[in-house]
């Protein structure tokens, strides 16, 4: 049985003005699955990401790596989750590439050295190494996706938690993100439309609709189940298409 | 006066030094002129001394002094003079390293991430903006002018809570990595002799032209 890294209990969370967003989510996270989380638009998918790295914080029993998450060990979770939002231009905040990706490192006391071994392997990771210099605003959409997955895998966290990252990329870096994602065998949590992502990408998969939990499990059983998928505005996956 | 002229003179020398076109320098410098206008025409009237011209507006008594003119000028030739400096900072210098260099010259860190956020979404913004009209203009086929001007107030309100959520979100961003209020970064420019001689011949060039030109 592989170690559980994160652990969700009844998980409920309305936003300031009252639209509940969360109800009574329950959830298991293993050592090195990769988990997607499917759901319609407004499902709550974000939201429940956010709590992944107490950004948002409800009344709630979450723990991440064995510690509850909490004012004292919020530093701690913030270094262990990388969580990379759905759009670029909430994502990068610095004037330049390099600063962006070195925002993270530094925050967490590394040394000059470290600092640059990390930016550039990270951009490396996600092929943007020749944009290193260049200021954020000047690049497309994609590039800037791929430079938002840069900014936190730079932290090397345990558990990367991501939001929609495959939207807006062309076919090729699409996939080359889905390589980076099979190469990484860290704890992997992935929000998003793209069911092929999820096909190639993740072993386990959430459905999440109107803020519940309504299915969970293998991919497979999950994506071969029509019904379900029809019930809650999901499509069927291409790759699946021509085999129902 | 003829100080002025030496330190025109300066700045041309300047702008020659770093290969940008004397007319891109000069035609951006005529945009300085109305706000510098605006500031110190006043003086004309408020400075007490001999008068040249008198003329009154109802009860409202107007003069024109000697003294006036003098100082208008001086402060008008001294604030385009500043105008065509900080161009040239600007026209000759990367935006990054001269955030950098602020940073060097001991520069409130919070002043410069003001300026940093300042520079990289005010580029987000107007593309946002310029996203909203072109939205707004495919599905415009005719209306009125007040019309218009009503869909554009709403755009421009649209475009402040967009702004202002934006700063949420990316404040989240920031602290989702670690940020925790103290701002940390990377400086690896250094200070090159060639630099201090530049320093050392600017700072000999203008206290030269002070001494003896007055």
């Amino acid at each position: 049985m592989p170690k559980k890294v994160i652990e969700i209990r009844n998980l409920s969370y309305s936003y300031p003005d009252g639209t509940a967003a969360l109800k009574d989510i329950g959830l298991d996270i293993f050592e090195a699955e990769s988990l997607g989380v499917i759901g319609p638009n407004g499902a709550g998918k974000s939201t429940l990401l956010l709590h992944l790295n107490g950004i948002l914080r409800g009344n709630n029993h979450i723990r991440i790596l064995d510690s509850e998450i909490n004012e004292r060990t919020l530093s701690l979770v913030r270094r262990k989750v990388g969580l990379v939002f759905q759009h670029p231009d909430d994502q990068l905040f610095m004037p330049s590439v390099f600063d962006d990706v070195a925002f993270g490192p530094l925050n967490m006391g590394l040394s000059k050295e470290e600092v640059h071994h990390a930016v550039q392997g990270a951009l490396k990771e996600v092929d943007m190494l020749d944009c290193i210099r260049r200021p954020s605003h000047h690049l497309s959409a994609g590039q800037k996706k791929r430079v938002s997955l840069a900014t936190v895998l730079s932290m090397s966290p345990e558990i990367l938690v991501l939001d929609e990252p495959s939207s807006d990329l062309d076919p090729k870096h699409r996939q080359d993100l889905i390589n980076v994602l099979k190469r990484l065998s860290i704890t992997k949590i992935i929000a998003t439309h793209d069911l092929d992502l999820v096909l190639e990408v993740c072993s386990r998969v959430v459905l999440l609709d109107n803020g519940k939990l309504a299915a969970a499990g293998n991919v497979l059983e999950i994506f071969n189940n029509r019904k379900l998928l029809e019930e809650h505005n999901l499509g069927i996956p291409a790759k699946l298409c021509r085999t129902v | 006066m003829p100080a002025f002229g030496a330190y025109a003179m300066l700045i041309f020398l300047l702008v020659f030094l770093s290969k940008i076109p004397l007319m891109l320098v000069l035609n951006r410098s005529f945009s300085v002129v109305p706000f510098i206008l605006i500031m110190s025409i006043f003086i004309i009237f408020i400075k007490p001394g001999e008068p040249v011209w008198e003329f009154s507006l109802g009860i409202f008594k107007l003069s024109i002094t000697n003294e006036g003119l003098a100082m208008f000028l001086n402060i008008a030739a001294k604030a385009y003079l500043c105008g065509l400096c900080m161009l040239l900072l600007m026209l000759s210098t990367n935006f990054l390293n001269l955030l950098k260099a602020l940073e060097k010259l001991r520069v409130p860190s919070i002043l410069i991430m003001i300026i940093s956020f300042m520079y990289r979404y005010l580029f987000v913004l107007e593309d946002e903006l310029m996203r909203m009209k072109r939205a707004k203009d495919s599905r415009t086929i005719a209306g009125s002018r007040w019309f218009h001007a009503r869909a554009l107030a709403n755009m421009l309100g649209v475009l402040f809570v967009r702004a202002y959520e934006r700063a949420e979100d990316v404040y989240l961003a920031m602290c989702a990595r670690g940020f925790d209020g103290g701002i940390r970064t990377i400086y690896d420019y250094k200070l090159r002799i060639k630099d201090l001689c530049f320093l050392a011949t600017a700072v000999s060039a203008v206290s030269i032209i002070k001494i003896y030109i007055g």
